[in-house]
């Protein structure tokens, strides 16, 4: 019940007018779930459960995207609706929608207590940025869940180091890419180097995020599915997605995959229902055309090295390994640009086809300001750091010195992550006075 | 063992913050940032339905955050430190003296301030005695490792474009050393051979005046803050003799009337407004011991405040208009243009800013 509370007050401090929306989510869903597990006419049940959640999500996401749409192809002039999104929609309907499938698949029991059901929809430390947590997945602990100081330590760990990945990389790299995306001087270079500031903000933002739902989830007892495997290092695209975003795509395999048929069915359906999935994946992320742009895009690599190469990337790791980094900052780019002519503008830009220097005095400079804070981020993008720590933990001499400069590396790395939020009030009144 | 010390570090600082936030007293003003903090909002229900209230209320909680400049300082040391960056905000450090990236040149701006300075001449001034000065700022006279404007461009823009003015060169007569460490400004013990210039060019004779010098310290300049980098503050030396000590300012914003320098304003927010008071829109400088009648009419920053005083002992008035805070179109309704010698004083800031200079 606390926790049902502190979460509903969290969420209402970031959305005050939809609230309803999370309410009436829990309800139905918690109906459904009950309706679906007694009824005879299951399916029925699950057709308007699923409809009644993606036309939530429809509503909410994606009726502007189609009103557009639909004013392009038929030189209409319907007005734009305007519909605020209310936070953290699209991750709780996946959620509820798992819930209900699962309870018709008889995977999981309905849960009798709308309490119990409404904590599980609205735990606040994966409402708003994810990961997709499975009522299966924490069902158990929603009834009784084991506190321990390990868990909580754990918790506060992998919450400070999530936190400083959101603010000590993720930010101070979306500040690079915002500098030179506004450059005076633009430059070949400069375009390449925003593409991999885009690469490394959302993966660190991302992952900094489910760090701290996890880590957040850990001193509540609670132990949520990771949801990043530093995919930065994967050695082809079908690798790499098995590392990013896990909960979204084991998501999309369960429940709309492996019900298409998975691969278990001709070449020609199998392709369908990758680029359903995909398709579905890219729109998931935004309601614009370069979100599903950027799904197809998979869908089309998948393919690729499912049916052309992919022997031949297994066999050549390092050749994999570039080539993946260099597929995920195109799709990066496809990913951030705001339409699909500002991607075009953006590609030859970075290809030298957009009459730019190679390399311009500011490009330059802001590389030079910026190089060690990349460097860092490629290292923490990789598990050197974390593989090293454990192996020198295995030293018992090591052990009892990490052990005791741990707790304080957290407590550093919480000041300087405060002391970064703080300095972004830095405001000063510039123009007063000279 | 590590885990308890964990545990308890963490909830310590959480609640141990959470608690100063209630038993320490709000700030009003942060003299660093030289701006209002923000006080704890107006609980109102509309501001809470429509996020007002939210967002007022995490402004609040950052300005007001316990020991905000030693986190400000702790951020600015990792980004230097740890980080290796050449600036932090825009700031940056060399040589031991503190800058502003000035960067890039606006040509759009540029165009705008010669539009405003041939528009008020065409408009009052023709016929008359009408000079400018091009104050740098002092990344003019740094390296080439940091981001600075297109200076040559700045000057060749302002001298083609710029009609029926003569221009007095100053670049020569300045470096690094003529500026504070801390702040925008040229130091006033510096700039004697500025002065002299402007008199040479638009009197036809130098003066040998003599001054005494006094001293104030800790000066902190406007980057001091800024920085956040701590240290020591510097020397402000500013300039006297008798005849600045008996000259007085009327101040036509506040009809109010004082002396040259502003003596209350040193060890306040700006220390660099003891010079005639700092920013303000109209004043009038007289000195009734210079008999000859010669009249000076300023159109400036406050650059021009550190330097007016080393030009009254060769003036019966000086007048100083400053067009951030005064339309150039009121100008007639205070001051009638005759036969006095004219100067247009900006720095290269301001003419990359010009926007800010009121029609």
């Amino acid at each position: 019940m606390v926790l049902l509370i502190s979460s509903l007050i969290f969420y209402f401090y970031g959305e005050q007018i939809h609230i309803w929306i999370l309410l009436l989510s829990c309800f139905m869903n918690y109906l459904f779930g009950r309706m679906v597990e007694k009824s005879k006419n299951k399916k029925l049940i699950l057709i308007l459960a699923v409809t009644m959640n993606l036309g939530l999500l429809g509503y909410f996401k994606y009726t502007d995207f189609f009103i557009t749409n639909i004013n392009t192809i038929f030189q209409s002039d319907i007005s734009l609706l305007r519909i605020v999104m209310p936070i953290g929609i699209s991750f709780f309907t996946f959620q509820t929608l798992s819930y209900v499938v699962d309870v018709y698949r008889g995977t999981v029991k309905a849960n009798k207590h709308f309490l119990d059901f409404a904590t599980y929809v609205c735990l606040f430390p994966q409402l708003v940025a994810g990961p997709i947590v499975r009522y299966k997945d924490v069902a158990e602990e929603l009834n009784s869940r084991k506190h321990s100081i390990s868990d909580f330590e754990r918790g506060i760990s992998r919450f400070v180091i999530g936190l400083a990945k959101k603010v000590l990389l993720a930010n101070v790299i979306g500040e690079l890419s915002v500098i030179l995306l506004e450059a005076n001087q633009p430059s070949i270079i400069g375009f390449w180097v925003i593409a991999l500031s885009y690469t490394l903000q959302i993966y660190f933002d991302f992952s900094g995020y489910s760090d701290m739902a996890i880590g957040l989830g850990n001193m509540f007892g609670f132990h949520f599915l990771e949801n990043f495997n530093y995919p930065l290092i994967a050695k082809s695209i079908t690798d790499f997605w098995r590392r990013w975003h896990i909960s979204l795509s084991s998501w999309f395999r369960d429940y709309v995959y492996i019900p298409l048929g998975g691969n278990r069915v001709s070449t020609l359906k199998w392709i369908r229902n990758i680029l359903v999935v995909w398709f579905l994946t890219g729109f998931w992320h935004g309601a614009a055309w370069n979100f599903i742009i950027w799904g197809l895009y998979f869908a089309i690599l998948l393919v690729l090295e499912k049916k052309v190469y992919g022997k031949f990337l297994e066999k050549h790791k390092v050749f994999g390994h570039f080539y993946t980094v260099f597929l995920i900052l195109i799709s990066f780019v496809i990913f951030n640009v705001n339409s699909i002519a500002d991607g075009i503008t953006f590609f030859k830009n970075m290809f030298g086809l957009g009459s730019l220097p190679f390399i311009s005095l500011e490009t330059s400079y802001y590389i030079r300001s910026y190089i060690v804070v990349l460097v860092i981020a490629f290292i923490a993008a990789t598990p050197i750091f974390t593989n090293l720590f454990d192996k020198l933990k295995q030293k018992k001499g090591f052990k009892i010195v990490l052990n005791g400069i741990e707790p304080f590396y957290y407590v550093i790395l919480l000041f300087i992550v405060t002391a970064f939020l703080i300095d972004s009030s830095f405001n000063p009144f510039l123009y007063f006075r000279f | 063992m590590k885990e308890k010390v964990t545990i308890v570090l963490f909830l310590s600082i959480i609640y141990g913050f959470f608690l100063l936030n209630f038993i320490m007293k709000d700030e009003e003003l942060s003299i660093e940032e030289r701006r209002h903090l923000k006080q704890f909002p107006k609980i109102t229900v509309s501001k809470v339905l429509d996020g007002s209230m939210m967002t007022e209320f995490e402004t609040y909680t950052l300005d007001q955050f316990p020991f905000r400049n030693t986190f400000r300082s702790l951020k600015a040391n990792v980004e230097y430190s740890v980080f290796q960056k050449l600036d932090n905000n825009g700031i940056y450090v060399s040589n031991d003296k503190i800058f502003k990236i000035e960067y890039p040149l606006k040509e759009k701006n540029v165009m705008l301030f010669t539009k405003k300075v041939n528009q008020i001449y065409e408009k009052y001034l023709q016929g008359m005695n009408v000079y400018y000065m091009i104050i740098p700022d002092k990344n003019y006279y740094l390296d080439d490792v940091h981001l600075k404007m297109d200076y040559d461009k700045l000057y060749q823009l302002t001298k083609e474009n710029i009609k029926g003015l003569s221009y007095i060169e100053v670049r020569d007569l300045l470096s690094l050393d003529h500026y504070y460490d801390t702040d925008t400004h040229w130091r006033q013990e510096k700039i004697i051979p500025v002065a002299r210039r402007l008199e040479e060019k638009m009197i036809g004779n130098v003066s040998n005046h003599q001054y005494e010098l006094k001293t104030y310290e800790p000066f902190y300049g406007v980057y001091y803050g800024q920085a956040a980098l701590g240290g020591k503050g510097e020397t402000l030396t500013y300039l006297t003799n008798d005849i600045i000590k008996q000259a007085y300012v009327e101040n036509k914003s506040d009809l109010s009337f004082h002396q040259v320098y502003h003596l209350k304003e040193l060890g306040k927010m700006d220390s660099y407004n003891m010079f005639l008071s700092g920013s303000t829109p109209f004043i009038t400088i007289f000195n009734e011991e210079n008999k000859s009648g010669r009249e000076l009419v300023i159109f400036r920053d406050s650059f021009a405040s550190s330097l007016t005083p080393l030009l009254i002992e060769s003036y019966s008035k000086i007048t100083l208009v400053d067009l951030r805070y005064m339309g150039a179109s009121k100008l007639e309704e205070v001051i009638t243009f005759e036969n006095q010698d004219i100067l247009f004083l900006y720095s290269t800031m301001i003419i990359n800013e010009s926007v800010m200079l009121k029609d």
